[in-house]
């Protein structure tokens, strides 16, 4: 397993290498004025601001010497200078990363926990009224737009019901901690800080809740299948049989073989959302790698689209190699590195 | 009393009591920060914190707070003010100006503000060849007088110059300190300066407040300049937040996260029903216009000055005051705000859509003919462009024109407008400071200009008017009521080209808490945050 484990970790670099590549090119080929972000509208009638901009930026390089450039400063762990941010692409990863690993992780639990229990239960309650309730909420979770159940449940438990604050990972007033993990809630714990970490946790709940209720519909509609497909095996009516009591039956021997499915699904989900919480983001005002990388396409901010991607390609390798892991570890007949 | 019972309840009661402490302390600790620290929220599009290369609406606020500029634009709107010059005069032809500085000024390190930085800052923004480097075009020379007399010498006529150092990008910096940073003054500026990321954590300014923390499209941490030699302003602490969008905005504005929001839109604001919320509506300096692009390959032959005059003619300028902004804004005639030198006497057009069809049937395009209009995909100020151009397709409808719209990115917009392939376009535009010779510079039809190139193309002859450059080198060279006569003979002229069509000025909706006070809205500056206090 170790020995696997390290070769796919040997392989990644080469892989981001070209994933980077097939980034640079792409957003170089795509149209638009590269310069949208550098120079406003009005100054583009004046070549000497174009050219002094152009020639700062390295846009005055024919591609390939600029792909060069990219790739050997990448090589040497430069990402470059965003276009909007004017700062190195790798701090404004690593302040805007944490941010969002916080809020999807928080999405995450609260995903598969709610997911998981509620899946188990609709199994266990098949047809019954909770089982439909669950499966509408489920449902719900799943296809309602997040940026309208955003907005809907800030304006209910913020403006209306004020039990959750407002935007943002902290109030405005409040300083953020410096340093750290960079998660707020457990540098405030770090801290022995216990304002801190109520007001951060708060602020984290409700966004975290939106976008993991797409989490738990996804979960429970696969832990409620795979389960009711579980309980029909030979082996839980064995266990049945033997004696077992039905909580044991449905913990101890149905719900591990159910989970395969739904460990494959939360890997990708995980990697899906670090990715995909642009709208969260947006409507609560999270400054994360999602927002980052918006405004970085939305401008063609070429250097932060090539960091954005290999945050990206990083996770989705990460979440895979995680998942064969799992798997491994959910069912000894799996064996993994072949 | 069982001794260890009355030892227990003691010991609970002093926890008890240190716990009410500390929650004590911890909730008027709290509330007195939250007292002392102003919230702003807004959707931030900071492109730079360095003055000489910072252009930008938050760059407006943010340069007025932490930089000062030799003089400043009064609350009217219209009145040039001292700031770090006491006072100011100009020789008869508008070539030179002389500034004579506070004695008391000194920046955010205690050192004195000295005509050298004034010298230091002017020549940087000049030939650091940023966004703002417009502002010193035409300076001849920069000189020191003595340590607190100052010196500008333009190469024509310039009655707009002052104007024009009243602009925050014109901010005074501490040349010793940004030296020390990696700022370059001289003609290697362009090339050699490397300051950029360093002005993103340090302010080196003489205003009332300094940069605390910059977090790009996070927030912008500003901390009371405590050796600011003016007034100290009432809050210690101002925190400007990202909040994406209007309903957002109001949404925190409700909730007391945010003391003022800045981009909530009319129909938000009437939304708003809150004893605890203040909004007012006022009038911009802000506008929306399409343009017609006559040298586009498509529209070479079809779209002549009279067919132009045609289609503005079908365009119902009412119903789009309703139709984009509810009916909160403005119409407005030439490509120069309401308010600004020129404007007073204008009359915005009107629609008349039997003589419009009259005069396309005469120029042989009874039948219509079909356009394709290429904008940016944006919600500015209050405006979705898509509806803007809907409405606008209407209107061409009636009198035959067919308009196929093509929303694009803003990038690709721009590609488009330099490469002559859109027929018409729609855009938008704010001052940079108060004065009409920004326009000219920027909507004129004269040779070479932005809006030359682009409505010419490859035919520029068929829009330019000469006209206007010398309409416009007159305003510079007159002041007074001559240079406002002038400014109106050029509006008037460049709504004849009928190139450039504004269609709304919207107004702005200033939203905060109603425990805040000096919220205001400024044609250089934004929003003036030393200004604003807690009642």
């Amino acid at each position: 397993m170790l020995r696997y484990i390290i070769r796919r970790m040997l392989g990644v670099p080469f892989l981001l290498l070209g994933v980077a590549s097939v980034a640079f090119i792409l957003s170089q080929s795509t149209k638009g004025d590269p310069l949208s972000a550098l120079v406003p509208e009005r100054m583009m009638n004046n070549p000497e601001i174009v050219n002094a901009v152009k020639a700062q930026w390295g846009l005055d390089q024919p591609l390939p010497v600029r792909y060069v450039v990219y790739m050997k400063n990448l090589v040497q762990g430069d990402m470059g200078t965003s276009f909007n941010t004017r700062r190195p692409i790798a701090r404004d990863i690593a302040d805007r990363l944490p941010a969002t690993l916080e809020l999807v992780a928080a999405a995450m639990i609260i995903g598969t926990t709610l997911g998981m229990g509620i899946g188990l239960l609709s199994a266990r309650f098949r047809y019954s009224i909770f089982d439909n309730a669950a499966r509408g909420f489920a449902l719900l979770g799943s296809s309602v737009p997040i940026f309208w159940s955003g907005l809907i449940m800030l304006y209910i438990f913020s403006v209306q019901l004020k039990w959750t604050p407002g935007t943002g990972r902290l109030d405005a007033r409040t300083t953020p901690p410096e340093g750290g993990t960079g998660f707020y809630t457990i540098d405030a714990l770090l801290a022995g800080d216990w304002p801190l970490f109520v007001e951060a946790a708060s602020h984290l709940a409700l966004p975290a809740f939106v976008l993991g209720w797409s989490v738990i519909g996804i979960v429970a509609r696969l832990v409620r299948s795979s389960l009711l497909d579980a309980l029909g095996q030979d082996y839980v009516r064995t266990a049945r049989a033997k004696g077992a009591s039905e909580r044991v039956v449905l913990i101890n021997h149905a719900l591990r073989n159910a989970l395969i499915p739904v460990l494959t699904v939360l890997g990708f989900t995980f990697a899906y959302l670090i990715t995909g919480a642009v709208l969260t983001e947006a409507i609560f005002s999270w400054p994360g790698i999602g927002s980052y990388a918006v405004a970085a396409a939305r401008s063609l901010d070429y250097p932060a689209i090539g960091g954005v991607t290999i945050v990206g390609a990083t996770a989705f390798l990460l979440a895979n190699l995680a998942t064969d892991i799992a798997y491994a570890w959910a069912n000894p007949r799996i064996k993994v590195g072949g | 009393m069982n001794t260890a019972f009355s030892s227990n309840l003691r010991k609970q009661t002093l926890r008890s009591g240190m716990l009410l402490g500390t929650v004590s302390a911890m909730f008027f600790g709290t509330a007195l920060a939250a007292q002392d620290t102003l919230v702003v929220g807004r959707s931030m599009d900071v492109n730079s914190l360095d003055p000489a290369r910072a252009f930008c609406d938050t760059c407006q606020i943010y340069l007025t707070a932490v930089y000062e500029p030799l003089i400043t634009l009064g609350a009217d709107n219209q009145t040039l003010e001292p700031k770090l010059a006491t006072s100011w005069s100009n020789n008869d032809d508008f070539t030179e100006f002389t500034f004579n500085l506070n004695p008391d000024a000194v920046f955010s390190d205690g050192s004195p503000v000295e005509a050298s930085d004034v010298v230091w800052t002017f020549e940087r923004l000049r030939n650091l060849k940023g966004s703002p480097s417009f502002l010193m075009d035409g300076t001849k020379s920069i000189e020191a007088i003595d340590a607190h007399t100052v010196k500008v010498t333009v190469d024509a006529p310039n009655s707009e110059f002052l104007n024009k150092v009243s602009a925050p990008y014109t901010g005074i910096v501490n040349a010793e300190a940004a030296m020390a940073g990696g700022a370059i003054g001289d003609e290697t500026a362009a090339t050699a300066d490397g300051a950029e990321g360093w002005f993103l954590e340090n302010s080196v300014g003489s205003g009332p407040f300094t940069l605390s923390k910059y977090a790009p499209e996070d927030e912008l941490r500003l901390a009371r300049n405590d050796s600011y030699y003016g007034p100290a302003p009432a809050f210690g602490e101002v925190v400007i937040t990202q909040i994406q969008d209007s309903v957002s905005q109001a949404q925190a504005l409700e909730t007391g996260s945010i003391d003022i929001a800045m981009q909530i839109d009319a129909d938000t604001a009437k939304s708003i029903n809150n004893p605890d919320v203040t909004t007012s509506i006022v009038a911009s300096f802000n506008f929306v216009y399409f343009a017609f692009m006559p040298g586009s390959e498509a529209m070479k032959d079809k779209l002549t000055p009279n067919v132009r005059e045609a289609l503005t003619l079908a365009v119902d300028y009412d119903g789009m005051l309703e139709f984009t902004v509810g009916g909160n804004g403005n119409k407005i005639a030439a490509p120069i705000p309401n308010g600004f030198p020129g404007t007073a006497n204008l009359t915005p057009r009107s629609q008349d859509v039997e003589k419009s069809k009259a005069m396309l049937a005469e120029a042989g395009l009874g039948d219509g003919f079909e356009m394709e209009a290429v904008y940016p995909n944006d919600n500015v100020y209050g405006v979705d462009l898509n509806i803007m151009m809907q409405k606008l397709q209407q209107d061409f409808a009636q009198v035959g024109v067919e308009v196929k719209l093509k929303p694009v990115t803003y990038p690709v917009w721009r590609e488009d407008m330099a490469s002559g392939s859109a027929d018409l376009t729609a855009v938008y535009y704010a001052p940079d400071y108060f004065g009409s010779g920004q326009y000219a510079a920027y909507f004129a039809m004269t040779p070479g200009s932005t809006w030359v190139k682009r409505a010419g193309y490859k035919s520029p002859e068929t829009v330019v008017n000469e006209k206007e450059g010398e309409i416009y080198a007159a305003a510079l060279a007159a002041s007074g009521d001559q240079s406002v006569a002038k400014y109106e003979e050029l509006a008037k002229e460049m709504m004849a080209d009928n190139i450039i069509i504004p269609l709304v000025s919207p107004n702005l909706v200033l939203a905060y808490r109603s425990d805040i006070t000096g919220v205001r809205y400024s044609a250089c500056c934004n929003l003036p945050l030393a200004e604003i206090a807690r009642k």
